[in-house]
């Protein structure tokens, strides 16, 4: 345990988080309205969201009971919001719905 | 308002929670007083970064070293600007907070959502992104300071952040309504998977980019329709 330690490590990893969500701040600044950069702004966000998704699940067994679980509360999830479109309701239902079931609620 | 700012960001909370409760947890393992997850989660504010200082700290890794891991396990956060340049106005130092607290979830949510009717734009973003960011400096205090104690059992909570995403690439497909950016993501997904692993997320999204913007220099029809 050492304070000093903890407080540059905090230092330099707040700095360096920061480094990474700021240069096309600066770097594009007034320059958004560039066709290449307005094609970008619109294409990353549903990529980024596919890959986020592939992320999630990537790291669940699907042979265990805990992929059959993910499997099922993403069907709840998927399945709420086709029928509502109301993302917290999705959401909550399929947290729910996880929780229930890796908790044996039943 | 704060109360859209508060619904808009709910699902967020429920990711947090437990992420941050996680957090705290293995962290007061390391034996510092429980304020100093506070403390990172105000100043650091990056789940898998901070997850990844608790290994640092126990290790006594350098500074240079620490500095290099953390820029590169964060580095996807560079593209998130790209998307959102035009979002952001010129709003002095809210705008500075506003990109320091841009993390994989506010991200989502902004390039995703519309900002309610009636509501002032820097003022909701800056509501999203405070009341974010107060849900995981929450979650991190409660595991560090009480959390063998903690009463509720979060096991599976951390879903929500799954169920997020998800409710948002629906919300994307509904958007876009066109097929090629999340074909090559899930191509660029398995490329990622396949040779980089455990840089799986810069990877991908680093690819798909390069992809999409190779196609659209080199394709007439990609040109014409994207």
């Amino acid at each position: 345990m050492n304070i000093e330690y903890l407080f540059i490590v905090i230092a330099i990893m707040s700095a360096a988080t920061f480094a990474t969500r700021l240069p096309p701040f600066v770097l594009f600044s007034g320059r958004g309205q560039h066709p290449l950069l307005q094609f970008i702004a619109k294409y990353t966000p549903p990529m980024v969201m596919t890959i986020l998704v592939v992320y999630m699940l990537k790291s669940v067994d699907y042979l265990s009971a805990e992929g059959f679980y993910a499997a099922i509360a993403l069907i709840v999830t998927i399945g709420t919001h086709l029928w509502r479109r109301n993302a917290l309701l999705s959401i909550v239902a399929g947290t729910v719905t996880f929780m229930a079931l890796v908790q044996g609620w039943f | 308002m704060i109360r859209a700012a508060l619904k808009t960001t709910l699902p967020i909370f429920f990711g947090y929670l437990p992420l941050g409760i996680a957090f705290g947890l293995l962290f007061q393992e390391l034996g510092y007083p429980w304020y100093f997850a506070t403390l990172m989660g105000i100043c650091i504010y990056a789940g898998a970064a901070q997850f990844m200082a608790v290994g640092l700290l126990a290790a006594g890794a350098g500074f240079v070293e620490i500095a290099i891991a953390t820029f590169f396990l964060n580095s996807r956060h560079i593209f998130y600007g790209l998307a959102l340049l035009n979002s952001f106005g010129d709003w002095g130092l809210r705008k500075l907070y506003l990109i320091f607290g841009l993390t994989d979830e506010v991200y989502s949510l902004m390039s995703t959502i519309e900002v309610p009717e009636g509501a002032d734009k820097p003022q909701f973003y800056f509501l999203m992104t405070i009341f974010s960011q107060s849900y995981w400096i929450l979650g991190c205090t409660l595991g560090a300071w009480a959390g063998t104690k903690l009463v509720f059992n979060t096991q599976g909570m951390e879903f929500a952040a799954t169920a997020l995403f998800t409710v948002l690439l629906i919300e994307q497909w509904i958007k876009v309504r066109k097929p090629l950016p999340f074909i090559i993501a899930l191509i660029a997904s398995a490329i990622a998977l396949l040779l980089f692993a455990q840089h799986m997320l810069l990877f991908a999204i680093s690819l798909s980019l390069i992809m999409m913007m190779l196609l659209r220099a080199t394709n007439q029809k990609v040109r014409d329709e994207y």
